[in-house]
């Protein structure tokens, strides 16, 4: 298997990474709101 | 400078709308002092983390400029030895710096000793959050994107970042580090699936790269690497670290924030050392110009991505810059309100006072960066170095505050201050005097200034410390 799968694998597992933590983020933020 | 498409422009301004509009609405979250020093101590995981690990990134362009010229030793020296560190930190330190309640790193120097500890402390830790070379770089990005001249970039990010953190202090710090977590994060990540698409996987890059680029050492020697790796020690004294910890929501979120990030920082240095390496091979294989080792991932950049996400990219790089200089102004304008105004020339100084004393002390802060950035370029260059002067004067009696429990000397913690910074400034003035050929600084036995301070700070404190105690009794 080429090494670039693994590569790939690390910058799409980062975005998810991102859209995960921001997630929790505006639910916290708007928990505290309410 | 770039080609961009007037979405990619559009990208930018909406980044800029967003900042100005935090800054404009963020104010009404502020209620007290502990509001705007440390967002009343409410962060919770999601935001700590982000805060973090966009504040820690500030040389994007100088991680570029290593992965581009050694390859994959970047990741060695910009990552595996900082986690290492940040390992021990979220272990041993976290959690008990956030149980102390403080608000910055002189407070605990005068918790373990005195005020003059304080003192010393506030001036070494004003010298490391000193945002000159960030300030410098935000200039450059702007003059490279737009063919601005330097101070126009330097004038309109000082006054967007000014704005919001006068207003809204450390809430408009992290929040606005929020928003830029996330443009920096899947800005940089986006370029990896694109480059392995356009050039092609590991045989492109092992065919067009030097075998060095490609082993873990980069054909660095041992001393080479050590010299980089132990710079992570940096960490140990880092104001803005202390400041994330003391601001937590409870006791346990700092280590588990610290550990997340860690995992961030793993995911983000591949990518941006690999993006540096498909950038070296693209433009060896000569299928990408490449102007400067510095400027190789805005070159990959404009090659590569679409409108659009090209954009979101450069937004991303201008972001990873501007986290810095608005958390580093800010722990800069809290070293002269609260270690200095408050604690040391004006006890009785009203929580209204000290507010107004700190956003004097961002305009203090951000201009003296500006004016070094503008008319003193070559020591911007050197500011990092002189940062480790800091370090070499606080590591050694932060450390032994939190983990010698027996009975300390105050003179011990100020005379291993002096010691250690002035080895350090001694090492760093002799090595600038004696420049080599391609005008790098030569340092006594081709040693960085920060560990013969370390050695002597640690060496000054246990001599005097021993005796001093002893007549204390």
């Amino acid at each position: 298997m080429d090494l670039a799968y693994l590569l790939i694998a690390d910058a799409v597992a980062l975005i998810i990474a991102t859209v995960v933590l921001t997630y929790f983020f505006i639910k916290d933020f708007f928990k505290r709101k309410t | 400078m770039l080609k961009l498409a007037i979405v990619d422009y559009a990208i930018i301004v909406i980044y800029f709308v967003m900042l100005f509009a935090l800054g404009f609405f963020i104010k009404r979250k502020v209620h007290s002092l502990n509001d705007y020093f440390l967002a009343g101590r409410r962060l919770t995981l999601p935001i700590f983390v982000a805060t973090l690990v966009s504040t820690w990134y500030g040389g994007l362009l100088g991680v570029g400029e290593l992965s581009f010229n050694y390859g994959f030793v970047n990741w060695l020296t910009q990552g595996f030895f900082w986690y290492l560190v940040y390992l021990f930190f979220a272990f041993f330190l976290a959690n008990r710096i956030r149980k102390t309640n403080l608000y910055t790193i002189p407070d605990q120097l005068e918790r373990f000793y005195d005020k003059r500890s304080r003192f010393l402390g506030a001036i070494f830790n004003f010298i490391m959050v000193t945002p000159a070379p960030y300030v410098f770089s935000m200039g450059l990005i702007f003059s490279i994107l737009f063919g601005w001249d330097l101070w126009v970039g330097i004038l309109l990010g000082t006054i967007v970042i000014v704005f919001y953190t006068i207003r809204g202090g450390f809430f408009a710090d992290v929040y606005t580090d929020f928003i830029q977590f996330f443009l920096m994060m899947i800005g940089v990540a986006m370029i990896i699936p694109i480059a392995v698409q356009t050039y092609g996987g590991f045989d492109f890059l092992t065919a067009n790269l030097p075998e060095t680029h490609l082993t873990i050492t980069g054909g660095w020697t041992t001393q080479m690497i050590l010299v980089w790796g132990f710079l992570a020690f940096w960490t140990l004294a880092d104001p803005g670290f202390y400041q994330r910890c003391y601001a937590a929501k409870d006791d346990k979120i700092p280590k588990k924030g610290i550990l997340i990030s860690i995992g961030f920082w793993l995911l983000f240095d591949i990518c941006t050392t690999f993006t540096g390496m498909y950038a070296a091979a693209a433009s060896n294989a000569g299928v990408l110009v490449v102007e400067s080792a510095t400027t190789s991932y805005l070159s990959i950049a404009g090659a590569l991505l679409p409108p659009a996400l090209l954009g979101l990219f450069l937004t991303g790089l201008i972001a990873t810059v501007m986290s810095t200089v608005d958390s580093f102004t800010f722990l800069g304008a809290m070293n002269i309100s609260h270690d200095l105004y408050k604690n040391i020339f004006k006890k009785e100084a009203t929580e209204k006072q000290v507010m107004n004393m700190t956003k004097i002390g961002i305009i203090i802060t951000i201009g003296f960066a500006v004016i070094i950035s503008l008319f003193f370029d070559s020591i911007v260059a050197m500011w990092y170095t002189i940062g480790t002067i800091g370090i070499s004067a606080l590591i050694v009696p932060i450390l032994i505050g939190f983990f010698y429990k027996r009975k300390k000397s105050p003179m011990a913690s100020i005379l291993s201050m002096i010691a250690g910074s002035g080895t350090a400034l001694f090492w760093f003035v002799n090595g600038y005097l004696n420049l080599d050929q391609w005008g790098w600084p030569q340092y006594i036995f081709g040693v960085e200034p920060m560990y013969p301070g370390l050695l002597a700070s640690l060496i000054i404190f246990a001599i005097v410390n021993f005796i001093h105690v002893r007549r204390m009794k």
